[in-house]
């Protein structure tokens, strides 16, 4: 620091509020309205606490992780679900179809039989 | 702040958490000339700098519950007390009248080197921009880092540097003039 930064310093140094300062803040505490000591007020006060905030910023992440997760979840048995419902009534279609080929081939069958006969 | 006066800070607000209202007063006496003199050299004026303090101490009770260390006191302090000093400031008209019950007395038995140099100065502080005015307060009366005055003032770094030249640079020039361009 220089002479004229220390100057200013100097010039700037703390100086004592005026005499009975602290009795004059304390009658302005005792003269709050009853309000702000009221259970409501008080609970604000509680809740402003920077570690119950960031417990609830924690719970709910938590809270929003858990709700993702378990609605992907959902989400995936929804789609198992449908594939699972499309592969029977696809093999259902298969089976139909097989049926009617096969009864095709037994009916082709039963045809050159009788006309060898 | 030494390690007692930590200690003894932490005590007292683990007084007033477990509802021993009178540990408030020692916080009051602990650091009203810290909030008083940022408030008086912001305003240069004694009355609207004990409003500015009383109700920046009114606001600390109503905010107790959010306040976790000693250090975190003070910076609340000074972070609140720029903030009241900086809004009554607003409401003033440009240049307040200066009386001469308005010059303070010091806290501390050294007196100034120079009482008409030193009282030229604080009324040059508080004839500066607003924002200069609380980092040069910041930065002289309380002696915190840059980076401290930054988080206090909410600005980024680079503004607090740009306005401490810049007001240094203002209150030389004024300085020069005032002394007759004698001082330098």
């Amino acid at each position: 620091m220089n002479p004229w930064e220390e100057s200013l310093r100097e010039a700037l140094r703390r100086k004592a509020p005026p005499p009975g300062f602290a009795d004059r803040v304390l009658a302005r505490i005792r003269d709050l309205p009853a309000r702000e000591k009221r259970p409501w007020f008080r609970l604000r006060a509680f809740i402003a606490r920077p570690a119950l905030r960031w417990a609830a910023a924690v719970l709910c992440l938590v809270i929003a992780g858990s709700v993702a997760y378990r609605e992907r979840q959902e989400r995936q048995r929804r789609q198992g679900e449908i594939a699972r419902m499309q592969v029977k009534q696809a093999l259902r279609i298969a089976s139909v179809k097989l049926n009617a080929a096969r009864r095709m081939v037994q009916e082709v069958k039963q045809g050159t039989a009788q006309s060898r006969l | 702040m030494t390690t007692s006066t930590l200690g003894r800070c932490e005590e007292v607000l683990g007084r007033l958490a477990r509802g021993d209202v009178s540990a408030f007063e020692e916080i009051v006496k602990e650091h009203q000339s810290m909030v008083f003199s940022i408030a008086y050299h912001f305003l240069h004026d004694r009355s609207l700098a004990e409003e500015a303090a009383q109700d920046v101490f009114l606001r600390l009770y109503q905010n107790l519950a959010s306040i976790v260390s000693p250090r975190h006191l003070v910076f609340w302090l000074r972070k609140v007390a720029c903030q009241r000093a900086l809004d009554m400031a607003r409401k003033l008209p440009k240049a307040p009248p200066v009386s001469l019950q308005d010059i303070a007395e010091p806290a501390a038995d050294s007196p100034d080197a120079d009482p008409l140099l030193s009282e030229g100065l604080r009324r040059m502080v508080a004839s500066l921009p607003k924002d200069a005015r609380a980092v040069i307060i910041l930065r002289y009366q309380e002696e915190l880092e840059l980076a401290e005055i930054a988080q206090i003032l909410d600005v980024p770094i680079n503004t607090v540097k740009s306005r401490l030249e810049r007001s240094l640079g203002i209150l030389r020039e004024k300085l020069h003039r005032w002394a007759g361009g004698t001082a330098r």
